[in-house]
């Protein structure tokens, strides 16, 4: 619609009506999700650098238990798996499926969340804070409370977004678009935890 | 864009994914020389990136504009701040006494 007098953008315009051809729900989560891999990608530069800089760096496995993380890391790949059947429930209209799936991957997420609680109390326990930390330079312990504290807020927005969406899909009244999108934002989160777990954890 | 990918599909990644991943812890406790177990571990991740954002996300189903703007718009952005963060940690290393 264009406003008389003003100059008709459209009759200038020759590009198409749907660049990306998705709807624009998708477009914006897929957007926010850039930002957001944005501010990961500064927080674990900025690891990168200290780490560098630092004259010495604790070793990982003398820190962490490996065999819990190596868990927390099979864990959240299984919660990709069963979004992403959740997700081809809802295009297909198996709304029975989807919620099934929805709810187990926000079970999985909450266990991911519970494990990650017992590591960060474990290492609070053994002296581990954000100014210092038993193993050597402080921000060793600031750099892991905050990379991992911020990518678990993400999980457990993620947990409370599919128990959301769990409810809604029982009473037939989530889309099959609002569970894509919502897909997209969970298999990010383990996106990320594929950046943390290899770049923090093991090397 | 509307594609239903077969369940069988999601489930086969899954393996796969599990699999990528022993190979890096596995890799990490072997006592591989530092460079090797680098470009293991690394590879992987870079792999497993692939695959959940390719099939899990669809991307590889989606436009090519999408895909620029959102990988490479994603990789372009985080290059550029690798390179201011690069600049200002070279100067200070070279400050330290």
């Amino acid at each position: 619609m264009t406003t008389p007098g003003a100059p008709a953008l459209e009759v200038h315009w020759q590009g198409g009506v749907s660049p990306f051809g998705v709807p624009w729900q998708k477009l914006m989560m897929w957007f926010f999700l850039v930002t957001d891999a944005l501010l990961f990608a500064g927080f674990l530069g900025g690891y990168g650098f200290v780490r560098l800089a630092s004259p010495s760096w604790p070793e990982q496995s003398d820190v962490f238990p490996m065999l819990k993380i190596a868990a927390m890391t099979f864990i959240l790949i299984t919660s990709s798996a069963t979004m992403a059947t959740a997700v081809g429930a809802a295009h297909r209209r198996d709304l029975q499926r989807a919620m099934t799936f929805v709810l187990l991957t926000a079970l999985v997420g909450a266990t991911f969340l519970a494990m990650q609680a017992i590591e960060w109390t474990t290492l609070i326990q053994e002296g581990a804070r954000l100014t210092s930390n038993p193993w050597g330079p402080p921000p060793f312990s600031a750099f892991f409370f905050m990379i991992t504290g911020f990518h678990g807020s993400h999980v457990l927005l993620g947990v409370i977004l599919l128990s959301v969406t769990a409810a809604r899909l029982r009473k037939g009244r989530a889309s099959g678009l609002g569970v894509e999108v919502l897909g997209l934002y969970w298999h990010f989160v383990d996106v990320v935890w594929c950046f943390i777990f290899p770049l923090f954890y093991l090397l | 864009m509307e594609r239903v990918t077969p369940y069988r599909t999601y489930w086969i990644l899954w393996v796969i994914l599990l699999a990528l991943t022993t190979i890096m812890i596995v890799t990490e406790g072997a006592g591989l020389p530092r460079a090797a177990t680098m470009a293991v571990v690394l590879g992987a991740m870079v792999t497993k990136v692939t695959l959940i954002g390719g099939w899990y996300m669809h991307l590889k189903f989606e436009r090519a504009a999408l895909i620029a703007a959102v990988v490479g718009g994603t990789f372009a952005t985080a290059a550029l701040l690798f390179f201011l963060i690069a600049v200002d940690a070279v100067a200070m290393l070279r400050m330290a006494p």
